[in-house]
């Protein structure tokens, strides 16, 4: 597996690259200390895994992993966080992470992590899914997220399915457990778990979209295409 | 030094002072009464040309306005201005008919109006009562185009008003001006003030923490040392070392977060704030186990009552130190929600796990959850649940009654 790291602290970089590549299964074959570099290393070699740092200078994460899928949308992003900081760890989801770890993870915790981010399996935390859960509530009480002005589209609902799930595995249930109080199959659970992920990032999309047509609409009105 | 709270109100209060004449004013009302004490003499003295009952009226009425100035202190609206005005002038239709010096208290008009509305109104005010004097002598007899002395004197007072008026109002703008100049320039000196002293404590506290992570640092680095020389290591060795390392990350990063975002440390509990933040709370009672991993998320966007807070923290508490007991595990989660109606606060761990046989468990004396938890709870109207499986962990749950949404403040840490 080809892994992409960014992150500004070279410490941590090399940290980070002696982790995965322990095992032989992962080879980082390129290395990025900001959002733009990332995004220039992950045009010129097309890595299957991106592991980014949310706390770098300059482009925010969110914008970072937006363009990382930009330019190559198969790949999977994981985030690497110090802090967990709410806001930043949100944004990255809705732009397309995976999933975040914390930057204290050991090293088995975070070959884990990424060889499930490369399977297709989001990295769902406990801490997320709280994350997750109070999002989609200000979603649905028609609250602005984010400072972006409310409802306008059809905002991505869950399921009262998907709400259990979520809360349970804020409640520190492994999937296993979810499965056996909800009595269904962690193979469900998992799909679940895909769901609430790709309605978060279609909701943003669509707002990305709409905000996009907005612009787009209001410049037509003031400068009408010729002819 | 003064304390940044100091230096910061009283910026502020220069900040927000009204700019009002108040010096003009208060001399203005010193010559006032000097000439109504002048008036008075000449009313009393008699003087052949004086009308005097026409000269009583005057005086008296004048002395009323100014005694009623001097009392009130009137804010100098446009309404008090112009009833100033208006006694002027009539006190100049009664100089023109019965002769004295009560052209010298109208002055007094034309001045105010200057020094409170600029130059300007003060020259506005010293033509309408000049007009009004001027008019006052024409109807009496007055022709304007002898030029003779009469004439001159009556020219003369009249273009003493204007030019009083005119004078008082640009000196009034003049020093207005260099008044908030010189406010302006405190303010920027007390702001800058302020903001040393915050520097200061900051830099004060952030050296106390770079310090005490330089020792934590140290510790590490000598633990270590001795760890690496020792043939076997115990995982509980290893263990503190990393809690060590953990607590001070946390300690580091909560200060240069704070630094950040400029905001001054935290008040502490119950520094009478309508609600307290339940995350902080738990994140404080995580904290206070430095021999747990504890992971608190919380989905509650509101501020709380503060008793609640802080029973339903310090049950928490006790769950998370019966997890250190029995458990046998570092991980425990903390979720908490708010649905509305109730606050659901959960407490897991992936420990041993026990079978919920009650009368064994008071048997051996494991009260912990059943006295402190469940009596807490109780008192807030609330209810306890457990549930355990052995292999696979216990759950504490607990839920607690919360007042209508909108009844208290928004806590500003979400997530």
């Amino acid at each position: 597996m080809r892994v992409l790291v960014v992150d500004d602290h070279p410490m941590w970089r090399e940290g980070v690259r002696a982790d995965l590549e322990r095992e032989g299964e992962f080879l980082v074959v390129a290395q990025a200390a900001d959002g733009t570099e990332g995004v220039r290393a992950a045009r010129a070699h097309r890595p299957d895994l991106v592991l980014l740092d949310l706390s770098m200078p300059g482009m925010s994460g969110g914008e970072a992993i937006g363009r990382l899928l930009v330019e190559v949308p198969a790949a999977r992003v994981l985030v690497l966080s110090a802090s967990g900081e709410a806001p930043d760890v949100l944004d990255a989801v809705k732009a397309g992470a995976s999933g975040y770890l914390l930057k204290s993870s050991t090293a088995v915790e975070l070959r884990a992590a990424a060889r499930q981010v490369v399977d297709g399996e989001p990295v769902f935390s406990p801490t997320l899914a709280a994350l997750v859960l109070g999002e989609f509530r200000r979603v649905a009480a028609g609250a602005p997220t984010d400072g972006r002005p409310a409802g306008g589209h059809d905002p991505a609902r869950l399921t009262e399915r998907e709400t259990e799930v979520l809360r349970y595995v804020a409640r520190g249930y492994p999937y296993r457990d979810v499965a056996d109080t909800l009595v269904i199959s962690v193979r469900t659970v998992q799909n679940h778990v895909q769901s609430i992920f790709r309605k978060l990032q279609v909701s943003s999309r669509y707002e990305l979209m709409r905000l996009a047509l907005e612009r787009g609409l209001d410049q037509d009105r003031a400068h009408p295409p010729p002819g | 030094m003064s304390t940044p709270t100091q230096a910061g109100r009283r910026a502020r209060v220069l900040a927000g002072a009204a700019s009002r004449p108040g010096a003009l004013l208060a001399g203005v009302l010193v010559v006032r009464w000097c000439v109504l004490a002048w008036l008075v003499l000449l009313v009393v003295l008699g003087d052949g040309r004086l009308h005097v009952p026409s000269g009583l009226v005057a005086a008296s009425v004048t002395a009323t306005w100014t005694l009623l100035l001097t009392w009130r202190r009137p804010p100098w609206s446009p309404s008090w201005l112009g009833a100033d005005l208006a006694l002027c002038a009539a006190l100049l239709v009664v100089a023109a008919v019965a002769p004295s010096l009560a052209t010298v208290y109208p002055v007094a008009a034309a001045v105010t109006w200057g020094a409170v509305a600029g130059a300007r109104a003060g020259t506005v005010a010293g033509a309408v009562l000049g007009a009004v004097y001027v008019t006052a002598h024409v109807i009496e007899g007055l022709t304007l185009a002898a030029v003779d002395e009469s004439v001159l004197d009556v020219a003369g007072d009249s273009f003493s008003l204007v030019l009083a008026g005119a004078g008082v109002g640009l000196v009034s703008t003049l020093v207005q001006r260099s008044e908030a100049a010189v406010r302006a320039a405190e303010g920027d000196r007390l702001r800058a003030v302020e903001r040393a002293a915050r520097l200061g404590e900051r830099e004060v506290l952030a050296r106390q923490v770079h310090d005490s992570v330089l020792q934590a640092l140290t510790l590490v680095h000598k633990r270590g040392r001795e760890l690496a020389a020792q043939p076997v290591v115990g995982p509980a060795d290893v263990q503190g070392l990393a809690d060590l390392a953990a607590t001070q990350e946390r300690d580091l990063r909560e200060l240069l977060l704070r630094s950040r975002r400029e905001e001054p440390a935290p008040a502490p509990a119950g520094a009478g704030h309508a609600g307290a933040s339940l995350r902080q709370r738990l994140l404080a009672a995580a904290a206070a186990r430095p021999g747990l991993d504890v992971q608190v998320s919380t989905v509650v966007d509101r501020l709380l009552p503060a008793r609640l807070v802080s029973e339903v923290g310090a049950a928490v508490e006790e769950c998370l130190s019966n997890v250190e007991r029995h458990a046998g595990t570092r991980s425990v989660w903390v979720f908490a929600e708010d649905e509305g109606v109730e606050l659901v606060v959960s407490v897991r761990d992936d420990g041993a796990g026990f079978v919920l046989d009650e009368a064994r468990m008071e048997a051996a004396g494991r009260m912990g959850l059943r006295g402190s938890v469940v009596g807490r709870v109780g008192d807030l109207g609330g209810r306890v649940e457990v549930r355990s499986t052995p292999g696979r962990g216990t759950e504490v749950e607990l839920r607690v009654p919360l007042p209508v949404a909108g009844a208290v403040g928004h806590d500003g840490a979400r997530g």
